[in-house]
């Protein structure tokens, strides 16, 4: 079994030699998982290196365990990916050469190297919170998790590979995480984070949706504006590099957003390119502002940020589980990279994670799609970036690490 | 392990010494641009800084690694000393402790300056282009190269021509 997935990547580098060979297996290792052996784990070091513990979303394994948070290439690409049990067939991470390196099968593929802590790690906030438990960190950039709550769970409405209510609660409890942030701390936290020379290119919110309000969705609005004026106090320009992920707004919401704020770029996730699916495995974002109404959302938000700092993101995989997603990856793909045309054609761009199902939630049970639909589609959306040449700048491989595609495109000139 | 000399080594730690760093596009064509941050590390590689990410530079020394091209690196010293070295980046630093190293480094150089990348280079081969050097082994190896005014009985020289 083992090494017919390890021929299946050697088949897959073959078959796609303008696809570099790193972001194949990065793809691949998203897709099937890792596992840590001892050794491995032996070689973390809290103090040099982050740990898993403070996301606002699960592991595959459903385990908050001391891990590494993730892996780097040599490339400097990060495989964003979660700790799998040994029956799922995950890569395993194990030691050669007193490092750490992939391997499938026996075979050593690269070396890897975990990510690296940032120096605010080891500090705590005056009310004694782990500073990385209100900000935390990818290579480049810093997270914020303002609110770990959607309240599309209030009537189980919530999309359905989300586990974010099941985290919250486990980090509520193992990990001292507030479930909602104080505006203030995080500003300090970033303060005390831009310390660190060379550290950060990035500040990057997200949170769970919040439907309240004078209009829907206005106090997520307003806490973001919150924290992110907090946030803007530690910087000398108006505007920063920045992206949020949030609720699709109203353009007199993303307008104010903007204005307020020195955020960059606007992030509204789709999650699946198809009303059907849409409606049926993101209930919350259907009903409360529907497939059509999100696309034309995306599109508006292009006159407030401007072309080329608008993008959605799919969780790709989702469209084909049963019993009412694509029976074929042909006709997902050309389904999905249609829509994101249509999209790309008006100023959005489309970048995709790939899907590691979750366990606890409703499609927690199913299997993702195949390396090869992964990469046409990492090629595909790359493609469209190159035809309405959209910078994907505040989303790629420093700021995120999480697509594929926007991997790619860092061999475009813009 | 490549045999590096210290003659070589000392060059390319000196600042002064003309470094130039060149890459292939996604056509194929040769880019040769200014390294003035180029430096050997311990470990036996050249490690180029690049401050800028969308460079052409940059893009072509990750064109190079993904796809497993070569660049290579000329050395001109002062007195005419020259080297042209090739080799595969190996190596994208973007961030830790080696990253934050060369960070520093080279904003304590150039006043405001940003670092998109340290890249490790792994010389494969050294070709010594010194052109003193060069000239007395091509006239020993191809002597009916040597234009022959130079080999006139009343002609003058201090140099060796032909053994
Ligand atoms: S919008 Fe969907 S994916 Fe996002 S937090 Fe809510 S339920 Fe989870």
């Amino acid at each position: 079994m083992t090494q017919k997935l390890q021929t299946n990547l050697d088949q897959i580098v073959a078959r796609y030699p303008d696809v570099p060979p790193l972001i194949i297996l990065k793809t691949d290792v998203q897709r099937r998982g890792v596992f840590y052996s001892k050794a491995a784990l032996e070689l973390l070091d809290e103090a040099a290196h982050q740990t898993t513990g403070t996301h606002i979303f699960g592991a595959r394994d459903g385990m908050i365990a001391l891990r590494p948070e993730s892996l780097l290439l040599r490339d400097g690409t990060s495989i964003i990916t979660t700790p799998t049990p040994l029956d799922e067939n995950p890569y395993l991470v194990d030691v050669k050469d007193g490092s750490p390196w992939l391997f499938d099968d026996g075979v050593a593929l690269e070396a890897v190297d975990y990510w690296p802590a940032p120096d605010f790690y080891a500090k705590s906030s005056s009310s004694g919170v782990p500073m990385k438990n209100i900000v935390s960190a990818r290579p480049q950039r810093l997270n914020i998790f303002p609110y770990r709550y959607c309240t599309f769970w209030n009537n189980n409405k919530g999309c359905s590979f989300c586990d974010i209510v099941s985290q919250l609660k486990k980090g509520g409890k193992e990990l001292n995480i507030p479930a909602k942030l104080d505006p203030h701390e995080v500003g300090v936290v970033v303060g005390e984070a831009l310390k660190e020379p060379g550290r950060f290119s990035a500040v990057f919110l997200t949170s769970g949706s919040i439907f309240s309000g004078a209009e829907p969705f206005d106090d997520e609005v307003e806490y973001y504006i919150e924290i992110l004026k907090e946030v803007g106090k530690q910087f000398r320009t108006k505007k920063f590099p920045s992206q949020i992920i949030g609720t699709a707004f109203t353009k007199k919401q993303l307008q104010h957003l903007y204005d307020e704020t020195g955020l960059m770029s606007y992030t509204a996730d789709i999650e699946v390119l198809n009303e059907g699916l849409f409606d049926r495995l993101c209930p919350g974002k259907s009903e409360w502002i529907g497939y059509q109404g999100w696309k034309k959302r995306l599109v508006d938000a292009v006159d407030v940020f401007g072309p080329g700092r608008v993008n959605t993101g799919l969780v790709a995989g989702i469209e084909l589980t049963s019993p009412h997603g694509f029976i074929s990856e042909d006709e997902a793909l050309q389904h999905t990279l249609s829509e994101a045309e249509d999209l790309a054609r008006q100023g959005v761009s489309t970048v995709f994670i790939v899907w590691s199902p979750r366990p606890h939630t409703p499609l927690g049970n199913q299997k993702n799609a195949s390396l090869d639909y992964y990469i046409r589609l990492a090629r595909g959306l790359h493609a469209l970036r190159v035809k309405y040449r959209l910078p994907i700048g505040y989303d790629d491989y420093r700021h995120c690490g999480n697509h594929p595609d926007s991997d790619l495109s860092r061999l475009l000139p813009y | 392990m490549l045999q590096v000399s210290e003659e070589l080594i000392d060059l390319i730690q000196n600042r002064a010494v003309v470094k130039v760093i060149a890459t292939l596009d996604e056509r194929g064509e040769p880019y040769a641009v200014p390294a003035p941050f180029l430096q050997w590390s311990e470990r036996g590689e050249l490690v180029h800084l690049e401050p800028l990410e969308k460079s052409a530079t940059n893009r072509n020394l990750l064109r190079s690694l993904w796809f497993g091209r070569t660049v290579s690196v000329t050395v001109y010293g002062p007195l005419g000393e020259s080297f042209v070295i090739s080799g595969h980046p190996i190596k994208a630093h973007i961030c830790g402790p080696l990253f934050r190293h060369y960070y520093q480094q080279l904003r304590s150089i150039i006043h405001d300056a940003d670092l998109s990348t340290a890249w490790i280079i792994k010389p494969i081969s050294i070709t010594d282009e010194t052109y003193s050097r060069v000239k007395i082994k091509e006239e020993d190896e191809f002597p009916f190269s040597v234009h022959l005014d130079r080999l006139r009985a009343d002609h003058y020289t201090t140099e060796r021509i032909l053994s």
